[in-house]
């Protein structure tokens, strides 16, 4: 049987990328009405996962090369939507956000539903009852 | 798991902070007729987690109106008195501002919930 639990690892990839997500995108709506706050979002899910299995220098201080200062991976999100600036210098678009929280439970709901159906194969294979 | 329950920290601080907001524009407009009343702002600050706070309470410093009426106590000599600088339009758009700012950090808090409770599920079976 060649199955290498890569897709276990996948799923709970996908599971903790939304969960992390999840968490910037309820910052931004939180700080929707603070001045001179900027909207902030992770790298999607599949450049993170690329970027994770190719061989690359691991940054273990400040100072190694690919190292990030503060949160690693966070990016300020372009603001999407014309006009989203406001004059208090704070770039958050509710409506922005809310599509973001829409693709961010339907990527949490696939990495669920991935990991649940791997797990029933499993069972199939060592011949348990579901 | 921890991002869920920081995403819950988030959106509740948020709640709080705009429910304080709508305290002070239902504290503004109860003082509308109050003579010599400011109205009260508040400008919301982002915390170290992520999470927001409102600040601290300023007051518009907007001459008030001037009213005529001699009748009135507190008129002076030229029978004018000050009233308040409440503008009962601005403080309604404000409420409403607040009202969507609340409710879009409530569906998140619900999302941040289900998705917990969602992941939850996958350990009862």
């Amino acid at each position: 049987m060649s199955f290498d639990l890569t897709i276990l690892q996948m799923a709970s990839g996908l599971a903790q990328h939304s969960g992390a997500r999840l968490s910037l995108v309820s910052q931004n709506i939180a700080n929707a009405d603070t001045p001179g706050y900027t909207a902030r979002d992770l790298p999607d899910f599949g450049a993170a996962w690329a970027s994770s299995q190719s061989v690359q220098l691991s940054a273990t201080r400040a100072g190694h090369f690919g190292a990030v200062a503060g949160q690693p991976g966070t990016r300020a999100t372009e603001s999407a939507a014309f006009g989203s600036m406001s004059p208090n210098g704070n770039n958050v678009a509710i409506e922005d956000q809310m599509m973001r929280a829409a693709a961010i439970r339907q990527e949490h709901e696939l990495a669920l539903g991935v990991w649940s159906k791997s797990l029933d194969m499993l069972r199939t294979a060592i011949g348990k009852r579901r | 798991m921890t991002d869920l329950i920081a995403s819950m920290a988030a959106s509740a601080s948020g709640m709080a902070a705009q429910s304080a907001r709508m305290r002070l524009v239902g504290e503004n407009i109860a003082n509308a007729d109050t003579p010599g009343y400011h109205r009260k702002l508040v400008s919301f600050e982002s915390l170290a987690a992520g999470t927001v706070a409102a600040g601290r309470v300023t007051l518009d410093q907007t001459q008030p109106a001037r009213h005529f009426d001699p009748s009135h106590p507190m008129a002076d000599a030229a029978g004018y008195y000050d009233g308040s600088n409440v503008n009962l339009v601005l403080e309604i758009a404000d409420a409403r501002e607040a009202q969507r700012g609340y409710e879009a950090n409530l569906r998140l808090f619900d999302q941040a919930r289900q998705m917990s409770s969602a992941a939850l599920t996958l350990l009862r079976r």
